[in-house]
């Protein structure tokens, strides 16, 4: 039991990271994209072909993978920024596809639909974060630093003028900011640190395949942060840990396995409904979408 | 060979061009990026299969109560989301959220309902025919006769209708159509039922061809968005340029390299698009920032 705790914890904190990457994008930002499980699945395999092929430790491969993340995000940002609205979505989830099959059909890199199994846990200088609490030390750590620098950034001018953009792209244009080059940093640091969640999913599971960096995968880490709320930092906290936790419980009323992946799917789109209509700016957040 | 992938890809050309003109109308006069679209089309072949496999009603009342299946979920939708949140002037994002919550909803309570597997309709070995060295099967000539019907019966409306030419007032400026005193909820109404029949007509096809699963909608309502672009969204005639186009190219691809690159190229072209081209092949030239 203490164990499974544990595993949520993990997830959740892996969750969290994730949350707080995009929702720099679409909360502060205000571009509203669907590529974010690309950036978690580059994030996975480079830190991991990193660590297998050239035998790295998973603490120098992390940040190499941030950098590459951040990289390969201004091959998506650069042509994508001066999109609006729909044509924007559109454009990320391109990238999305083209992504997920880079790493499905790149076979003699990320050997494809076979995944990568065997991922060794990582080490740091001797300490070895190989069974579950001691890997969540680390999850949790680095959870705490990501919020910590998030918090930082959201805060300062940079935070700040983020907001302006968001809020009236012009009216941030006429005070002199460089909006387009705003933007692409701020997707770069989005992305950045959706690659340290995924270094982090895969020291976890010691597995990867491209399935679990899909579309889908977008799909439900935006609407996690949806319906948290986003544009503050309690809102995606409290997403993370509803869309994580309240399914945990339909597993305790004995619904079959198969019935509750369903279930739970239903439950999270009515929800976004329900919340669209009524309350845009989801459970705790600020931004409503304007 | 080359004739055949040629004749296979107009073929798949045909199925992508029902749900985009259906897509590419509910986007034009709306703005809506219609997710659920896709839901519908899944639910209409999930409601042929009901009809015809589960509770063998005969072939033609099946056919017909999967088509008003679909074209009265796609009108509920406007009805009880978009024309709500319209009114609350919602903007781009909110409806588009709600319209993957609403995909979402829908798309699993029919894995609820009917389970996760593919179904198959027609089983067995089909008929094919034969036509200067191209083989067809008896589905895919259907498909390009229901097409060819669907396709013309649609353009006559449009354009020689008065209902059609309010369509085209509607979407060309909704402001003046407004202050012009037209009615644009019955206006809507009708769109958001034209669209999902189109859709639905397309679901049963792909029934009958491939089966089901409850999964189907969401590539095809993607490949659509694509098109419409790609074919060019000021005339509705792109749409369906833009889908013989994905059609041609996706077969060349399953033929040149594999069906795994499929999506990876559809969703290429379209980045190249919006590179390049933004407003699409029909179309008259603007400045990127104009679009959308």
């Amino acid at each position: 039991m203490m164990t499974y705790i544990l595993h949520l914890l993990v997830m959740i904190s892996i969750y969290l990271i994730l949350a707080f990457s995009l929702n720099l994008l679409v909360g502060y930002t205000g571009l509203l994209s669907v590529a974010q499980a690309g950036f978690y699945g580059i994030g996975a395999y480079i830190s991991t072909l990193f660590v297998m092929k050239l035998g790295i430790n998973f603490f120098i491969a992390l940040p190499i993978s941030i950098i590459l993340a951040m990289c390969l995000s201004l091959l998506v940002s650069v042509p994508s920024i001066r999109l609006k609205g729909d044509y924007f979505i559109l454009a990320t989830l391109g990238f999305q596809a083209v992504i997920y099959g880079v790493l499905y059909n790149w076979v003699s890199l990320t050997r494809g639909p076979y995944g990568i199994p065997g991922i060794p846990r990582p080490n740091f200088f001797g300490i070895e974060f190989g069974n579950i609490p001691s890997y969540f030390i680390l999850s949790g750590i680095l959870a705490f630093l990501v919020f910590l620098i998030f918090r930082q950034m959201v805060l300062s001018p940079f935070g700040r003028t983020l907001k302006a953009i968001r809020e009236d792209e012009m009216a941030a244009l006429g005070l002199g900011k460089n909006i387009t080059k705003f933007k692409i940093i701020s997707f770069a640091i989005s992305a950045g640190i959706a690659a340290i969640a995924g270094a982090l999913y895969a020291g976890y599971i010691t597995y990867i395949d491209p399935t679990s960096f899909s579309i889908y995968e977008s799909i439900f880490i935006l609407s996690m942060i949806i319906i948290g709320g986003t544009g503050n930092i309690k809102g995606p906290v409290v997403g993370v840990f509803l869309v994580i936790i309240v399914p945990e419980a339909l597993r305790f009323l004995g619904l079959p396995d198969s019935i509750a992946a369903n279930a739970r799917q239903m439950i999270y789109g009515l929800l976004l409904v329900i919340l669209m209509y009524f309350r845009p700016q989801g459970i705790a957040g600020e931004y409503k979408f304007e | 060979m080359t004739l055949q992938v040629i004749a296979n890809g107009l073929i798949a050309g045909c199925v992508y061009a029902l749900v985009a003109l259906g897509f590419g109308l509910i986007y034009k006069t709306t703005r809506i990026l219609h997710f659920a679209h896709g839901a519908v089309y899944t639910a209409a072949a999930y409601a042929l299969y009901f009809f015809l496999i589960s509770i063998s009603f005969p072939v033609f009342i099946s056919i017909v109560l999967a088509l008003i299946i679909g074209t009265l979920l796609g009108i509920s939708t406007e009805t009880f989301l978009y024309y709500p949140l319209h009114r609350k002037k919602a903007p781009y994002a909110i409806s588009f959220i709600a319209s993957m919550g609403i995909y979402l909803f829908l798309v699993n309570l029919i894995a609820m309902l009917f389970g996760n597997e593919v179904k198959i309709i027609q089983p067995g070995l089909e008929k094919t025919y034969q036509f200067a060295g191209i083989i067809l099967t008896r589905t895919q000539i259907i498909e390009t006769i229901v097409f060819v019907v669907v396709f013309l019966v649609f353009y006559i409306f449009m354009k020689k209708s008065g209902l059609g030419r309010l369509i085209r007032a509607l979407s060309n400026n909704p402001e003046l159509a407004t202050v012009l005193g037209m009615n644009i909820r019955k206006t809507r109404l009708l769109v958001f039922g034209l669209g999902s029949l189109l859709a639905s007509i397309s679901g049963l096809l792909v029934a009958l061809d491939i089966g089901i699963d409850p999964n189907i909608g969401f590539s095809a309502v993607f490949v659509c968005a694509v098109a419409v672009i790609i074919g060019g969204i000021d005339i509705f005639e792109g749409a369906v340029l833009g889908a013989f186009l994905l059609g041609l190219i996706q077969n060349i691809t399953i033929w040149k390299l594999s069906a795994r690159w499929q999506e990876a190229i559809t969703f290429g072209i379209l980045i190249l698009f919006l590179l390049l081209r933004p407003q699409g092949i029909l179309s008259y030239k603007k400045r990127m920032e104009e679009i959308s």
